[in-house]
């Protein structure tokens, strides 16, 4: 009778938690990876519209010009804006775990662009830093005697973009690293000076090895952040999408819903769009997994 | 005279110590100083008119603080109704996620069944999906089901917030002592009642934390809307703000613009300022494991 009435109770606590994971996650994912394999031309279609095409749609998009300079600027934001944020991120959480004032607010003034809005912060950037006529960039290039540019010409638009981002990026990497850094203990640190190792030694040889796993965690989501990159893109290209920014989510986005002068739509393509970028996803997971093993090191 | 000298004594440790640390107080300040910069300008930019945002003039207030660009921000520009919508996705988000969320919780961190390990894998996997996977299906059946307008919105938000709320809470509930729940069995409390009086009061600051974040997440969010927000009625306020950027070239107040970009910036802010030693703590506390 009791364990009857803790099933009851279980069921009832567990239900409207596992139907949202059926409705919104375990469902729309099955219906997507079928629909890739699928030619479905509106995403509103029903199941019964769909005629089935194999690999055609894989076919399509990795033959599609846009998709190819998509996944170019994608690996671009990847690998230069990883080496531009890490690299920050980490020198910030150094120097803020080095012993110095005010390292509350320091701390909070770096992280404060990851809780406004992306859009006003990439309203801000585009309308005032990179202005041309009035912009906080050109002004500084002008005082130094240097000629302005349009940042937000075709030649430049990618890199102010790359930029905006990562500075918007830093400091959620910088407080994992903060947070890794703390959890090694003073102990070795304090060893270490006694041994007479310097406080660059110490970065290099014990800092950077204990932080292993932390780069582990901030390299996985760097990479799903850069996947799934889309606002920005979407900022610096607001109403059509150009080739200097384009992303594959905003591929995506202009195959299953169309463009302003383009109707033809293809939710198929979109969906195999979809499974592909989940399957970087998921070999990003395995390499990290793969390369570097969770230390059993306590510290 | 003593007294001096140790105090002379003392400062002058400090600032051999703060001496070594000087390139670091320089790579920080020179960051930040252009944080401040930048929002400082936008500040006097949002009180300016165009004329002198394009002439370089903003911090002179020549022609004295313009409020008017925050009256006609709000009103003309629609953003009192992005606004609203916004406010109301995020509370309307914030307590039915922790209605659906705590008690799944609590019984997956107290209870051994059928199901508890795929579920809590389930939760942590649907974190990692990308958004693309599952916004074409979620199109579909909301046409087929004629759901759209602010309620569709509202029921992806709680959705999408879901998984990050249930696992961060899991950590909380499973570090609570089980003698709670033994003396409220003593007592007669059936386990609903003992969750809702005892177990989910203790873990109040938890669902605090979950809740900022899930506000700011909700007040942040762009792709869902931009997707499934048809009208600008339902449109919260990342959507609006692209609306007027791109209505910008035919209205040209920019003075307008930047008004518009600091209400916007104004909620999270605030709350930023008054909650980010908790935000903080949070960020590397829950779903991050090192």
């Amino acid at each position: 009778m009791k364990s009857k009435k803790n099933r009851l109770f279980i069921i009832a606590f567990t239900l409207p938690c596992a139907l949202s994971l059926f409705i919104m996650y375990l469902y729309p994912i099955v219906r997507t990876v079928i629909m890739s394999f699928f030619g479905v031309e509106s995403v509103t279609a029903r199941m019964s519209e769909w005629s089935f095409n194999g690999i055609a749609n894989y076919q399509k998009i990795f033959s599609s010009p846009t998709f190819h300079q998509a996944i170019r600027n994608m690996a671009l934001i990847w690998i230069v804006g990883g080496i531009l944020v890490l690299s920050f991120a980490l020198l910030f959480a150094v120097i803020l775990t080095s012993g110095i004032r005010f390292k509350k607010f320091f701390r909070a003034a770096i992280y404060l662009p990851n809780v406004i809005s992306a859009v006003a912060l990439a309203t801000m950037w585009i309308q005032y830093i990179y202005n041309q006529e009035y912009g906080l960039l050109n002004k500084f290039l002008e005082a130094l005697g240097l000629e302005g540019k349009n940042w937000m010409g075709t030649d430049m638009k990618f890199w102010a973009m790359l930029v905006a981002f990562v500075f918007g990026a830093v400091g959620y990497y910088m407080l994992i690293f903060i947070n890794g850094i703390e959890r090694i203990s003073g102990d070795i640190f304090e060893a270490a000076t006694i041994d007479g190792a310097n406080k660059i030694q110490q970065f290099f040889s014990i800092t950077m090895p204990l932080l292993r796993s932390i780069f582990k965690t901030n390299i996985t989501f760097w990479s799903i952040n850069c996947i799934s990159f889309f606002l920005w893109s979407k900022m610096f290209a607001p109403v059509n999408t150009e080739a200097s920014t384009v992303v594959p989510v905003v591929y995506l986005y202009d195959t299953v819903f169309g463009t302003t002068g383009n109707v033809t739509r293809d939710a198929g393509a979109g969906a195999a769009i979809g499974v592909v970028l989940s399957l970087f996803i998921a070999v990003v997971y395995f390499i990290m997994n793969k390369v570097i093993k969770d230390d059993d090191l306590e510290f | 005279m003593r007294k001096k000298e140790k105090v002379v004594y003392r400062e002058k440790i400090n600032w051999k110590k703060e001496a070594a640390l000087l390139p670091g107080y320089a790579i920080v300040l020179i960051w930040i100083m252009f944080t401040a910069a930048f929002l400082f300008w936008i500040i006097a930019a949002s009180l300016s008119t165009s004329r002198e945002i394009f002439s370089g003039n903003v911090f002179k207030f020549a022609t004295g603080i313009h409020f008017e660009n925050y009256v006609n921000a709000w009103a003309a520009s629609n953003v009192s109704v992005f606004f609203g919508n916004s406010l109301m996705y995020a509370v309307v988000t914030c307590v039915c996620v922790i209605l659906i969320s705590a008690p799944a919780a609590y019984v997956l961190s107290r209870y051994t069944f059928l199901g508890r390990k795929p579920m809590k894998f389930s939760l942590i996997l649907a974190m990692s999906i990308p958004e693309v996977m599952i916004i074409m299906p979620i199109y579909s059946l909301s046409a087929q089901y004629h759901i759209k307008g602010r309620i569709l919105l509202m029921i992806l938000y709680i959705f999408l917030r879901v998984p990050f709320t249930t696992t961060y809470l899991l950590n909380f509930f499973a570090s609570l002592s089980k003698s709670y729940e033994e003396a409220a069995t003593i007592d007669g409390c059936t386990p609903a009642k003992t969750f809702w009086q005892i177990m989910l009061p203790l873990v109040q600051p938890a669902l605090i934390t979950v809740t900022i974040f899930n506000f700011l997440s909700v007040w942040n969010e762009f792709f869902m809307a931009l997707i499934f927000a048809s009208s600008s009625d339902m449109t919260p306020v990342g959507v609006g703000l692209l609306q007027i950027v791109n209505g910008m070239k035919y209205t040209g107040d920019y003075g307008g613009l930047f008004a518009a970009v600091i209400i916007v910036f104004l909620p999270t802010f605030l709350l930023y300022i008054f909650l980010s030693e908790k935000i903080i703590s949070g960020v590397t506390g829950g779903g991050v494991k090192g």
